[in-house]
This record gives C-alpha cells, sequence and structure tokens, in this order.
C-alpha cells in the first residue's frame, strides 16, 4: 500500500467534528435496550496535538438493529485517538460495528486505538463487526481488536459453587463487562438494563 | 453412623461415554476422605458430579446429603447447603472484585436461608478475619478474582473463600500435581484449621504429597470408574512404594 492509495474521506462529506490543536474531544455513546440506533461518527483530527476518547455501549434484549459507524481520520501528526466499544446483544437484535481509521500521508506520530468487544446472549442474535486501518504514514502506533463471544461459562460455574445463583452470577459478569464503557453517572441505569435482559 | 454424604451405584457421563461405573462411598461427619487414582480414574468426573457441573449426566444411582437429594440440587443450592468445590484451576473474574463476589455470595446464601441481609460493616468486619485467618493481605479485598494471582494466590483465595462460606462438606480437587509445596502449605493449614467433629472434607488427588499435610480417616481407590480399594492412611504408604497398578 503506498502513499497513492490515500484519498481525503472528508471530500465530499462533512465530519461531524473538526478536533484542532491541542483539543480534546470525549463522545460516550449509550443504547439501552429497546432502543434502534444508527450512531454514525466522522471525526477529523486537524490539529498537533488533538485528541479524541470514544467510548460505546449497547444493551440489546429484543429486536433491536443497532448500527456504529465511526470514521477516524487522524489529518494531522502528533494526535491521539482511543476508541472503546462494548455490548450485549440478545433476543434476536442485530448489531453492527463499522469502524475505520484513516492515518494521513502527514500524520506522522499519530496514536490510533480502536476496540470492540461483544458478547451474544441468545441463538437468535447476530453481532457483525469490521474494523478497518488505512496507515499511509510510517511512524505511527495503531492497534485494533474485536471479540465476539458468549457468557464465560466457567467463571459462571465458579460463582454458582460460591452460592451467588445463576442469574446474578450472568449479571455480574456481564456488568463487569461494560464496566470500562459505562459513563459514572449512568451506572445504576445499565445495572437495571442488564437485569431486565439476563 | 449418622452420614453426612451417600454416594450409591452411581453412574455417569460424558457425552457419550460412561466415565463413573457404581461408586458407592459414604462419609460420617467430622471425617476426611482421600479419593486417590491415577489419571482417567474417574476423579475430575466425581467431583464435577457432587458440585453439578453442567454437561455431567448421571444415569444410575443416588448421591444423599445431609439427607437431601444432592443429584436435583443446582451449584448454588448446593453451596447454600453448606458444600465447597476448591478449584484445581481457580477461575478469573475479571472487573468482580473479591469483596463483591463474596458478598454476593453470602447475601444470596442468607436470602435463600430467609434470613435478612447482612448489613455492610459487618460483612467488612467478617471479611477481614476470614482474609486474616488464612493470612492473605488486606490489600486483595480490592482485587479482581484471581486475575493476575499467582498459583500460590489463587489457592489462598481458594482457602480464604472455604473459610468465609464455612462448609459443612468440603470438596479439595487437587486433581493433578503441579502444586508447589508453598500453595500444598496453604490448603493444608486451610483444611486443618477448619477440622471439627460436624465437618467433613474429600480430598480428591492423583498423588501423596497434600495427605503428607492432612491426614485422612479414609482413602479410597478410585480405578477405571470404580472404587478399587478402601482402607485407612497405610493405602497412601502402599501407592507411594508400588503405585495404583497394584490394584
Amino acid at each position: 500500500m503506498g502513499y497513492g492509495n490515500y484519498r481525503d474521506p472528508f471530500v465530499g462529506r462533512r465530519p461531524d467534528h473538526v478536533v484542532g490543536a491541542g483539543e480534546k474531544l470525549e463522545l460516550t455513546f449509550v443504547v439501552l435496550p429497546g432502543e434502534s440506533r444508527d450512531i454514525d461518527v466522522a471525526i477529523d483530527l486537524v490539529g498537533e496535538g488533538a485528541e479524541v476518547s470514544l467510548k460505546g455501549l449497547y444493551l440489546c434484549g429484543g429486536e433491536e438493529r443497532v448500527n456504529f459507524r465511526i470514521l477516524m481520520h487522524h489529518r494531522a501528526g502528533g494526535c491521539i485517538s482511543h476508541q472503546l466499544f462494548n455490548g450485549i446483544a440478545g433476543g434476536t437484535s442485530r448489531v453492527s460495528f463499522d469502524g475505520r481509521i484513516i492515518v494521513a500521508p502527514d500524520a506522522q506520530q499519530t496514536e490510533a486505538y480502536q476496540e470492540n468487544h461483544n458478547i451474544v446472549l441468545s441463538e437468535g442474535a447476530h453481532v457483525e463487526t469490521t474494523p478497518q486501518l488505512e496507515i499511509y504514514a510510517d511512524d505511527v502506533k495503531c492497534s485494533h481488536g474485536a471479540t465476539t463471544g458468549r457468557l464465560d461459562e466457567d467463571a459462571l460455574f465458579y460463582m454458582r459453587t460460591r452460592g451467588v445463583p445463576e442469574a446474578e452470577a450472568k449479571v455480574l459478569q456481564m456488568i463487569s463487562f461494560l464496566a470500562a464503557v459505562t459513563p459514572e453517572d449512568r451506572k445504576e441505569e445499565v445495572e437495571k438494563a442488564v437485569i431486565q435482559i439476563v | 453412623m449418622d452420614k453426612l454424604l451417600e454416594i450409591k451405584n452411581l453412574h455417569a457421563r460424558i457425552g457419550e461415554k460412561e466415565i463413573l461405573h457404581g461408586i458407592d462411598l459414604s462419609i460420617g461427619r467430622g471425617e476426611i476422605h482421600a479419593v486417590m487414582g491415577p489419571n482417567g480414574a474417574g476423579k475430575s468426573t466425581l467431583n464435577a458430579v457432587l458440585t453439578g457441573r453442567p454437561d455431567y449426566e448421571v444415569t444410575e444411582g443416588s448421591i444423599v446429603y445431609d439427607g437431601k437429594d444432592l443429584l436435583s440440587m443446582t451449584p448454588e443450592e448446593r453451596s447454600w447447603a453448606g458444600i465447597f468445590l476448591s478449584f484445581q484451576y481457580p477461575v478469573e473474574i475479571p472487573g468482580v472484585t473479591i469483596t463483591a463476589f463474596m458478598k454476593a455470595a453470602v447475601q444470596a446464601r442468607r436470602k435463600a436461608q430467609g434470613l435478612p441481609e447482612m448489613k455492610t460493616p459487618e460483612f467488612l468486619k467478617l471479611l477481614k478475619e476470614k482474609m486474616a485467618f488464612v493470612q492473605m493481605k488486606p490489600e486483595f479485598a480490592k482485587r479482581e478474582v484471581n486475575v493476575g494471582f499467582s498459583g500460590g494466590e489463587k489457592k489462598r483465595n481458594e482457602i480464604f473463600q472455604m473459610a468465609l462460606l464455612d462448609p459443612t462438606l468440603s470438596i479439595l480437587d487437587e486433581t493433578d500435581s503441579g502444586l508447589d509445596v508453598d500453595a500444598l502449605k496453604i490448603v493444608a493449614d486451610g483444611v486443618n484449621a477448619l477440622r471439627s467433629p460436624e465437618k467433613s472434607a474429600i480430598i480428591i488427588t492423583h498423588y501423596q504429597k497434600l495427605l503428607e499435610y492432612v491426614r485422612p480417616d479414609v482413602v479410597h481407590v478410585l480405578k477405571d470408574g470404580r472404587i478399587v480399594r478402601t482402607g485407612g492412611p497405610e493405602l497412601i504408604e502402599a501407592i507411594e512404594k508400588q503405585g495404583f497398578d497394584q490394584f
């Protein structure tokens, strides 16, 4: 892949957020049971030292359709972006995560990280995750990771042998899975939603 | 004599394969039993059936624990009734602290027994006391369960949970070797300290090391899914000298 393949994603499309030199942007998305949402966010880091942190959480227990489309464009060098999206899909919900990081040729010393972790609770639920990393600069630190799995049966059994009822063991595991993306002021709400879909 | 646990003609399988072919074993109150056997004898299956691990199916026989039909109870009901399993490989639970975990365990049991919730200060006092009892550093209370723990720390955490939950029947799964001497001593000290005329324990093990520190009253030899010999501690030496082939 040479620099020649680079195309500015914001030709013919405006970014939702432009983050300038030294600026910081923090966004958290929370999608609770019953909500179908399209979260489409495009960010342009245009000045040196810009920092972006995106966090996302979803909980689906019915027929929800939730789509995340994230575009993180590092136009300027020396910027940092962090993305962490964790969610749990039950019922017959459909969730997609489409995350794209583009590091422009001039964006040296970029740090860009993206993680998406999903737990599928039921046979009928479906999660699709496609992280994409396009790097056109050579001095960068970038990583992305995606996992989709089930609740940890060994951990559930371990908790049950200590007397924690199965449903409560599931709730504990789910709350801890979401802890890193749960805003402090929405903990209770998230906990209630977890109990609702277990 | 009043038996705490009575296993009769127990057959069990995992998938299509029968592993236990008719086990009879009874444990009196206050007794410590060792179940020894070579790899593949059925030790893990016996342990799994006693604690209610999903995937294992009992096809014949019965287990009566403290007058109750054990096989009809869920793993959590068994815990509430006083059974504790110390895992050979304790499981990590990221994001859940030891305090939160044990609080959930204690409160669930009290609820099942129709008791009111334990107040937080009272619970924390109990937690502290039991941590000190097994010489666990106080900062572990805030650590995530078993995450990043060394082998010895995991064992100590098991024995701590055992002390806190104060079981009537402890099942210690030490099926494989690989425990270092320090970890063995932690387990042994814990078991010895909790010995009482009311409490029993089963130590399921492949090798004799642990039994140098915890002397069992009765030793059973498990081989090919059957108990082939039952005797006193003298069996341990016999196994040490001549292995399991003699049975």
